[in-house]
């Protein structure tokens, strides 16, 4: 990575105001909510869910399989 | 002190800042959080179908949004043999291949209607086609960046986002071919990107080893991932849109948080010591497919942090992965020039 000159090191200051700047929420919120998410989607998740993967597109649904 | 000195001794000062808002804001950890979820079960999956029809490195896939169209599952690949390829992968049939004018390939993206497809490299253009015309047709070369084109997503059929090897990242108009915003704040090459679910922001992953979120709209650069030691080759949002997923020449993959704007997990193994190349995550989140260069895609819990499958079958590097949008499958792509289906 080459040398920044005084503009583009201008712009990574401006740049870090900026994001300083922003509201951080507490882990204690956001991990929480996080977990649910995922906890309440794992449902609809074909790889989770073997219900869903019952209509496997690429499994046959035929009895014999030709080796 | 110089004017240089002043303002590299700010930066410092604002990082520092920066660190101690995130310190405050962890008050737990995924660890604890998590510690009343089950674990995932192992993964074995089995390759349904490979691909075979390139005849060099495959360097990257994408699926069409709806891919499940008339019994077709539609995707695209690239490869160093110059060609770009649509595939169905449920019967494995080639539907389309596009010659390229430069073979030095690096990324593909299929357009969320359907109708374009584009591709981008060492030549430094995102080329845009039109797969519907009667014969495949060059709509637009996206031509402004001064390196390589390392990942290209389309917005809609007029916009499309683009990273490059020039730090770059650059929001483009297709009917004007011209660049209506460029995203400025990487120091090495940009190498990933990533539009977030509600696609107002997206992120992208360089070799100056950070993860930035912007804002498409107004061009701003809201937060910056660091933690990664080394280039970071392959990103994802969460599909919830509050968190993001990295994989890095580090050999690790990591989630940040964006709500606390702070690493919440890192995915390594002390045997793993090969890079990760590409990352597509399951319809939940739940499962990481991760894409290494020791020829294997390895699958994480990512709530646990733990490896509950391997995908083995390459002969080469896995260079690219991809969960198709009902989440029935993961396609991975290789150096070995096959793209296997796996489920």
């Amino acid at each position: 990575m080459d040398e920044l000159d005084e503009t583009q090191m201008k712009n990574q200051v401006e740049s870090l105001k900026y994001q300083h700047q922003i509201t951080r929420e507490k882990t204690s919120v956001t991990i929480p909510e996080l977990v649910k998410w995922v906890e309440e989607t794992m449902t609809e998740d074909p790889f989770l869910n073997s219900e869903l993967m019952k209509d496997n597109p690429w499994v046959e649904t035929g009895k014999c399989v030709v080796l | 002190m110089g004017e240089m000195d002043q303002m590299k001794k700010e930066a410092e000062g604002l990082k520092s800042q920066i660190e101690a808002a995130r310190k405050a804001a962890a008050d737990t950890t995924l660890a604890d959080a998590a510690s009343g979820v089950a674990p995932a079960p192992r993964v074995q999956l089995k390759t349904r179908k490979t691909l075979k029809g390139h005849l060099a490195k495959i360097y990257a896939m994408h699926w069409a949004t709806d891919c499940r169209l008339d019994h077709a599952m539609l995707m695209v690949s690239a490869s160093q043999d110059g060609k770009l390829i649509i595939w169905d992968a449920f019967s494995g049939n080639k539907i389309n291949a596009v010659p390229l004018k430069s073979s030095w390939v690096m990324t593909c993206a299929y357009a969320p209607s359907g109708n374009l497809v584009a591709s981008g490299g060492l030549d430094n253009m995102c080329t845009v086609y039109n797969l519907k015309t009667p014969v495949v047709k060059t709509v637009k070369e996206l031509d402004a960046h001064t390196g390589y084109l390392s990942c290209a997503r389309f917005l809609s059929d007029t916009e499309i986002l683009t990273a490059s090897g020039d730090t770059t990242c650059a929001l483009w108009d297709i009917e004007t071919g011209k660049q209506k915003t460029v995203f400025l704040n990487h120091v090495g090459d940009c190498m990933c990107l990533a539009l977030s679910p509600d696609m107002n922001m997206f992120i992208s992953g360089a070799c100056d080893s950070l993860a930035k979120l912007w804002d498409i709209r107004d061009g701003t650069c809201k937060q910056t991932f660091q933690g990664h030691t080394s280039d970071i080759n392959a990103i994802s949002f969460f599909p919830s849109g509050n968190a993001v997923v990295t994989g890095s020449d580090d050999c690790t993959c990591k989630m940040y948080d964006l709500r606390s704007d702070q690493e919440v997990i890192s995915y390594q193994d002390a045997q793993l010591n090969s890079g990760v190349t590409s990352l597509a995550l399951s319809v939940s989140g739940r499962l990481i497919f991760a894409g290494y260069d020791d020829f294997n895609c390895n699958i994480w819990d990512s709530l646990k942090g733990e490896k509950v499958g391997v995908l083995s079958g390459h002969d080469n590097r896995v260079s690219c992965t991809g969960v198709p949008q009902d989440g029935m499958c993961v396609c991975t792509g290789s150096w070995d020039s096959f793209l296997k289906i796996w489920n």
